[in-house]
């Protein structure tokens, strides 16, 4: 089973993502900001990070580039409520993209997709 | 190969290696010298760093040019045997120069770059010592400025080989010597990677290396002799598509094992940018629509050869739209690049090189479709057009797999 981390700072995101992901048949754990970020991923070896990009403390962006030196390959998803922050290059290091929905298809998709990506060894 | 070479210092050992290639720059080297050698004193000022000039036996004092250049590092220079030319020939003797200092980091700046930034040396040498084994730059570009990486180049890499890199064929990069290693024992060469084929087969080949790769975000557009006008287009267009290919049969045991695609690390993300104009981008749609027309009878029927009737039915149509309402649809594209590829495999010599022009027609059709598509565009607007298209190559990766794989199907 596939293990995703949610990282958001609204606790009904967290809630629903949570829900919908564990019935799609993931194992779900998530965090409320970017703090410690890096070691909880280090402990926990998620598959997959669903990240907020706007969190009061934390940005999302900045914290994606902090994944993406430490864990190259990680699959990170950027979920976020407008789409201005694709003017951010930094943004080109996700994976995917989502707006936040409450319907969580688009996202299901795209995790879907994430973890089937292959490179050879 | 051999190759002359001068070490007016005795220099045995580097840190940082620099490679410049050169044919005739007595004119552009020294600026990029001596900016390349404030970046490195400035980042790296603990560390043993050379310039190496790789030049093809320039006649215009390129050489005289560059050991004149005041600056800090070490500068050594290296030539092509006489009459042995082609910016290839130039990397390949920075390689084998190069792996006798025992580098860290190296990277390879073109001379011709009129705002190179001292930045640009940190950029692209910090990754690598902090363990990237390639770093691509990512200048920043007008959206009509890279056709070829738009439509083939960057498409076709990121659906083959799995990772989004988007300026593949730019001609600068950085790579550590685990990467030079495999340069060196990479035993694909061939008469166009000897030429400007080089940026291609260096940036595939890291590629497949599975060593981690890193876009370095510039922070400015490059600015630089820009080739790519009709005039220089068929050769241009012949040799990277060629290589393209040709990379394709090489490499074929990675990518037929690569499912969608991932991205890369990035380095310089606390740049600002900076305020240098873009370079002015020269599109005529309506000289793009008679160049798509000039050659549509020549090579018609090489085309229903090639792609089949449906295609070419389709190709047609896109001539019967007329030049107001034109479109050349990214589905038709793709499936031409595809059977290209695969058709090519299979081709002698004389055939590919006919293959290669009648694409070539094609080609500018799906550049006039873009530029007709994007011209009310933002950048990031056409950034993400061209992402859209990258997926719809990658959903139809089984499409070229099992074309590919049929002959040795059945």
């Amino acid at each position: 089973m596939s293990k995703i981390l949610v990282v958001d700072d609204e606790e009904h995101i967290r809630l629903l993502y949570s829900e919908e992901l564990k019935e799609a048949g993931y194992e779900v754990i998530t965090a409320e900001s970017g703090y410690k970020l890096l070691e909880k991923i280090e402990q926990e070896k998620p598959d997959l990070v669903v990240l907020d990009i706007k969190m009061v403390d934390y940005n999302g962006l900045d914290i994606l580039q902090d994944i993406r030196n430490r864990f190259y390959d990680l699959p990170v998803i950027l979920s976020t409520a407008y789409d201005t922050f694709k003017e951010d290059m930094k943004s080109i290091a996700a994976d995917f993209y989502v707006v936040k929905s409450f319907d969580l298809t688009e996202l299901k998709k795209k995790i879907a997709m994430a973890l089937e990506t292959r490179l050879p060894d | 190969m051999g190759f002359y070479l001068e070490n007016p210092g005795q220099i045995a050992d580097a840190d940082i290696v620099i490679g410049i290639p050169t044919a005739n720059e007595a004119a552009n080297i020294q600026g990029t010298v001596a900016r390349i050698d404030k970046g490195l004193a400035d980042y790296f000022p603990g560390m043993r760093s050379a310039i190496i000039n790789c030049d093809n036996h320039s006649a215009d004092g390129t050489r005289e040019a560059f050991f004149a250049t005041p600056g800090k590092a070490a500068k050594l220079y290296i030539a092509t045997e006489p009459g042995e030319g082609g910016k290839g020939a130039n990397i390949q003797n920075f390689f084998e120069m190069a792996a006798r200092l025992n580098p860290k980091a190296l990277v390879v700046l073109e001379a011709d770059i009129k705002n190179i930034s001292p930045l640009w040396v940190r950029n692209l040498v910090t990754p690598i010592l902090k363990g990237a084994g390639f770093v691509c730059p990512l200048y920043e570009r007008h959206k009509y400025e890279t056709f070829l990486s738009n439509s083939i180049i960057y498409p076709l890499f990121r659906c083959l080989y799995g990772r989004r890199v988007r300026q593949c064929n730019i001609g600068d990069y950085g790579f550590g010597p685990q990467m030079l290693q495999i340069y060196l024992n990479t035993p694909f060469r061939n008469r166009l990677v000897a030429n400007s084929g080089i940026d291609i087969w260096m940036a595939n080949t890291a590629l497949v290396s599975r060593l981690p790769i890193v876009q370095a975000i510039m922070g400015a557009p490059k600015l630089h002799r820009i080739r790519g006008r009709f005039s220089d287009l068929p050769d241009l267009f012949a040799e990277a598509v060629a290589t393209v290919f040709d990379l394709m049969g090489a490499y074929e045991n990675y990518w037929l094992r690569v499912k969608w695609s991932k991205p890369t690390a990035l380095s310089g993300t606390d740049l600002q940018e900076v305020e240098t104009p873009f370079p002015p981008a020269d599109v005529n749609p309506e000289l793009l629509h008679e160049k798509f027309l000039e050659d549509f009878d020549k090579y018609y029927q090489l085309w229903e050869r090639v792609y089949g009737p449906i295609t070419a039915r389709k190709l047609q149509e896109i001539r019967s739209i007329g030049f107001q309402h034109f479109s050349f649809p990214t589905q038709t594209w793709m499936s031409i690049l595809f059977d290209s590829a695969v058709a090519y495999r299979g081709m002698p010599d004389a055939d590919r090189t006919d293959l290669v022009k009648g694409l070539l027609p094609l080609y500018i059709g799906k550049v006039l479709s873009y530029v007709k598509k994007t011209w009310r565009m933002s950048l990031q607007q056409a950034e993400e057009f061209i992402e859209n298209e990258c997926m719809m190559f990658e959903e139809n990766k089984p499409y070229i797999v099992k074309m590919w794989t049929k002959d040795e199907r059945s």
